[in-house]
């Protein structure tokens, strides 16, 4: 990796909405592992992910994705989208960055009109060179995009093979993001997954003060869609109070009909809600 | 009639003695149309039982293995019956068997004993503490005669000269107890560390062979203390696993930051809130709370029993 970089993030559950961060590497192995990374645990953190890939590429991530969590059922739900360069970027030189630029301004209101928090966006940016025509022209691209996509709240990983990249561009590239992408692929304490069908999330995992405002804001997402929310609970290993009491205030601002449903509550969420007594007409504890 | 409460204590030296005082305590209060709640053991509640006679059906009886486990749930005991009759004063007889108590506890029911006097101050509720001289060390019956307002005996009430401010023996009994040099010490000065503690805790607590449901409830309240400190406190954020008199104890440190209230947590929050249920949810979870400040910051000490020696 080329060094350089200013605001590098371990923790991509946390990353800051519209973080513009980069991979180079000339080992295609790290850039894979790096876009795992990015996808495995923005997935977990409940946001939206667009994986900008081959297909083969594609395949390769949701394999290495299925060991972490159930990466069929965020595909199943759209929370987990692929695309080809060409469908992302388009396949003839754009006559207008802005152009470009309109299009993840669409797909960023999309996800949230789909229930997600935020869009992430993975992208193997081999082909962009090709596509505007020089070196140059990708680092005044990837120089935009910083500022696109602080405005419009869309973090991404732009993955780039140093094996392709004339040289010096690499520096450049590196100065032109937030930071370097992590590659080692720490497993998050807990998953928030989106659920299509009956609409909400699953949570797994432990929830508390290093994540349940994940939990919140992809409820909330959910909610503002369709104010009735089932969380399926089953693999929950731990929530704290605090966990319990925001689900609590999410329920109490529902619209009338609406309801959030804590559905295969485990032992733990039983006893936190006997103890506290953070009941509400509108938060449905079923077994 | 005084809004304000009472907060009597009663030392017995036998059944009889017992059940005159306790059973003309509540006769007197349902004579009055008071509601009656009795949390005492078993064989205490017998007595009164056979003193009422058929008064006692108007008496809740709660067992002492209920109302004492946590000591602190006696509080919310008392509290949800105040609320299930708003505006109708309730008489309370409230006892556990202090000698099966550990030292940590007995310290905590120092506190619960204290506090009580500014807890429940505003409401119609007249307490009632009787101590068992018999099966009593004399150190405990310090609590009798500090904590109460007023003594009762051969059927009158009278002021109790003995009786402190609460605030100035809470804050006696808030002192820091600083952790063993040789205790397991972990770094919790991120949000990401609490769940590698809940994991510590849950590895000493299956080699130490202690029940996982206890072990579970240290873990829910290791991390409410925790919670607080990181966003209440300052770092560093300290936590400290050892042994203290029969007792597990999990001593959370941080830096400091405002006064500890010596009342924060004793109750629950008012209304259903997104904040404010740590320390009383510790309370609830585990077998005794200290709760104290000093320059090297606060300290909380989670207590927990060890598992009786096979």
């Amino acid at each position: 990796m080329i060094l350089g970089s200013h605001r590098a993030s371990a923790d991509l559950c946390s990353l800051v909405p519209g973080t513009h961060l980069c991979a180079l590497d000339h080992d295609v192995a790290v850039l894979d592992r790096v876009a795992a990374t990015f996808v495995g645990q923005g997935l977990a953190a409940g946001d939206q992910l667009l994986y900008v890939a081959s297909e083969e590429q594609a395949d390769g991530l949701l394999g290495t994705l299925s060991q972490h969590l159930d990466a069929r059922q965020a595909l199943a739900s759209g929370q987990l989208l692929t695309s080809s360069f060409g469908d992302a970027y388009g396949t003839s030189p754009p006559e207008d960055l802005g152009t470009v630029a309109d299009g993840f301004r669409l797909a960023a209101r999309q996800a949230q009109k789909r229930g997600f928090p935020r869009l992430r966006v993975a992208a193997r940016m081999d082909q962009l060179a090709g596509l505007l025509g020089s070196s140059d022209a990708v680092v005044a691209w990837e120089r935009m995009s910083t500022g696109l996509q602080r405005e419009i709240q869309v973090s991404s990983v732009c993955l780039y093979d140093t094996d392709r990249l004339e040289v010096g561009v690499g520096a450049a590239l590196a100065r032109a993001h937030d930071g370097l992408a992590p590659d080692v692929d720490v497993a998050p304490i807990g998953s928030f997954l989106a659920v299509d069908e009956p609409w909400g999330v699953q949570v797994r995992g432990e929830v508390d003060v290093s994540n349940r405002h994940l939990l919140h804001r992809l409820v909330l997402s959910r909610a503002a869609v369709l104010p009735r929310v089932r969380l399926d609970l089953d693999g929950v290993t731990f929530a704290d109070a605090g966990t319990i009491a925001r689900l609590r205030s999410i329920a109490a601002a529902l619209p009338d009909g609406g309801h959030l449903v804590l559905e295969r509550a485990p032992a733990v969420v039983r006893r936190v809600l006997e103890l506290t007594g953070l009941g509400h007409p509108k938060l449905v504890v079923e077994s | 009639m005084s809004v304000a409460a009472t907060h009597t204590s009663m030392v017995y030296d036998g059944d009889r003695a017992y059940a005159r005082e306790a059973g003309g305590f509540l006769r007197d209060g349902l004579a009055q149309g008071h509601r009656a709640l009795v949390m005492a053991p078993p064989s205490r509640m017998e007595l009164i039982a056979r003193a009422l006679g058929v008064d006692a059906d108007a008496v809740d009886f709660v067992d002492e293995a209920v109302a004492y486990e946590p000591q602190w749930n006696a509080y919310r005991v008392v509290l949800d019956h105040l609320a299930a009759a708003p505006g109708v004063r309730t008489v309370v007889v409230a006892e556990q068997q202090l000698a099966r108590r550990a030292p940590a506890e007995l310290v905590d029911y120092r506190r619960l004993e204290s506090a009580a006097n500014l807890v429940f101050a505003g409401r119609a509720v007249d307490l009632l503490c009787p101590y068992d001289a018999r099966a009593l060390p004399a150190g405990l019956l310090d609590i009798a005669l500090r904590s109460h307002a007023d003594l009762r005996a051969g059927g009158s009430v009278a002021p109790n000269a003995d009786f402190r401010d609460p605030l100035d023996e809470l804050a006696d009994l808030a002192g820091v107890v600083p952790p063993p040099t040789d205790a397991t010490t972990l770094d919790c000065s991120s949000h990401a560390d609490v769940s590698l503690v809940r994991r510590a805790l849950r590895a000493r607590g299956e080699r130490g062979g202690l029940d996982p449901q206890v072990v579970a409830d240290l873990e829910l309240a290791a991390s409410e203390v925790l919670t607080n400190a990181l966003v209440h406190g300052s770092p560093p954020v300290l936590v400290r696993l050892y042994e203290e008199a029969d007792m597990w104890v999990c001593h959370v440190q941080d830096g400091g930051g405002l006064p500890v209230d010596p009342l924060a947590g004793v109750v629950p929050p008012d209304d259903p809130s997104d904040h404010g249920y740590g320390l009383w949810l510790a309370r609830q979870l585990v077998a005794a709370v200290d709760v104290g400040s000093d320059t090297t910051g606060t300290h909380v000490r989670l207590h927990v029993r060890s598992p009786a020696p096979v």
